[in-house]
């Protein structure tokens, strides 16, 4: 259950950076999540919006996602690959030094405000 | 509608503190080690067993992490080290804010080496830096021998792998070479030590090595 760790920090960041930009109110939060970083979508959607509700700048926020695949390089190939189940051998060439490229995203990508509210 | 970036890591602000406990370890010369299994691998027991074999030559302190009781803490104080323990009252792994205020605790001029012993679980903690140099990850033979692969990312951010309870081979269905086979095709450079904390078996080659990247810098 880290998930609710996650979604207060990030309702943590998005009130800083409201604040920031003395908006009253964040309409939503687009996030960047890798396949590998060990976050599961649907109980941290559950979560942002149970923390969301407490916050009044954050209210029936929505939460945007945009999921980025586990994926790695291989050197000796010079060619990338999806890796399955955190396995990184290279299906082409069968090597094990594939660097990992993506997947362990973590992002807050950024938020969306009401008109009215000022940007500074 | 007016859109703002913000294009931060979720995790930035444990990630600053993590940071700062590192640059503090450098100034004291600590090598700091994250400790990571499922409850009851035996993180504890070879705890223990690690500060008694290096007794004379690194002077280890730990910060014991559980959701409740001190018992973990009091078990490495009868040892004689530093002994700090965290109660998370119901979180499932330890931040960097904790580690911070748990360092208040610790005289760090008197210490070569920390270990945090995390909570007890083989998911949440994988996500949380502490600011530790070095990943260890424990696995027991009564845990059965599917868990890398059920639990990967664990096993993916490690550097170090023990297997405990060696002595238990003869009475469980555990197969060594399919758990070493898993991790290595998660994560190729893992170390791998197989020990007993019971007998002793596989320890001297664990301890020397912790030893060797004390004091010799060794990874």
């Amino acid at each position: 259950m880290h998930e609710l760790s996650i979604a207060q920090s990030i309702a943590e960041a998005v009130e800083a950076r409201a604040g920031e930009c003395n908006a009253t109110r964040v309409k939503g939060v687009r996030l960047k999540i890798g396949e590998a970083s060990g976050i599961a979508v649907d109980a941290l959607t559950f979560c942002f919006e149970m923390v969301a509700s407490c916050s009044p700048i954050l209210t029936d926020a929505y939460l945007l996602i945009d999921h980025v695949p586990h994926r790695a390089y291989c050197p000796h190939c010079t060619r990338e690959f999806a890796v399955l189940n955190f396995v990184v051998q290279c299906p082409t060439c069968g090597t094990w030094s594939a660097e990992v490229i993506s997947g362990n995203e973590l992002d807050i990508l950024e938020m969306e405000i009401e008109p009215g509210t000022q940007q500074r | 509608m007016v859109k703002v970036t913000i294009a931060q890591n979720i995790l930035a602000a444990n990630d600053t503190i993590a940071r700062e406990i590192r640059q503090q370890m450098a100034e004291y010369c600590v090598r700091v080690v994250n400790l990571m299994s499922g409850p009851g691998a035996g993180k504890t027991t070879l705890l223990e067993r690690t500060i008694e074999r290096l007794r004379d030559s690194v002077r280890i302190g730990v910060i014991e992490g559980d959701i409740e009781t001190a018992a973990d803490a009091e078990r490495i104080e009868a040892t004689g080290a530093q002994t700090v323990q965290i109660n998370t009252r119901g979180a499932c792994h330890l931040e960097a804010h904790m580690i911070r205020d748990a360092l208040a605790d610790i005289d760090l001029a008197k210490l070569d080496l920390l270990v945090i012993e995390n909570i007890g679980n083989l998911v949440c903690p994988a996500t949380w830096n502490l600011g530790e140099e070095l990943r260890a990850v424990v696995l027991s033979t009564t845990e059965g021998d599917d868990k890398p692969a059920k639990y990967p990312q664990m096993f993916a951010l490690a550097q170090v792998l023990i297997i405990n309870k060696l002595d238990l081979l003869p009475y469980v269905e555990y197969n060594l070479e399919k758990v070493r086979r898993q991790v290595l095709a998660i994560n190729p450079s893992l170390r791998i030590f197989e020990v007993s904390c019971r007998s002793g078996e596989g320890l001297d080659a664990w301890t020397c090595w912790l030893e060797g990247v004390v004091h010799g810098g060794e990874r």
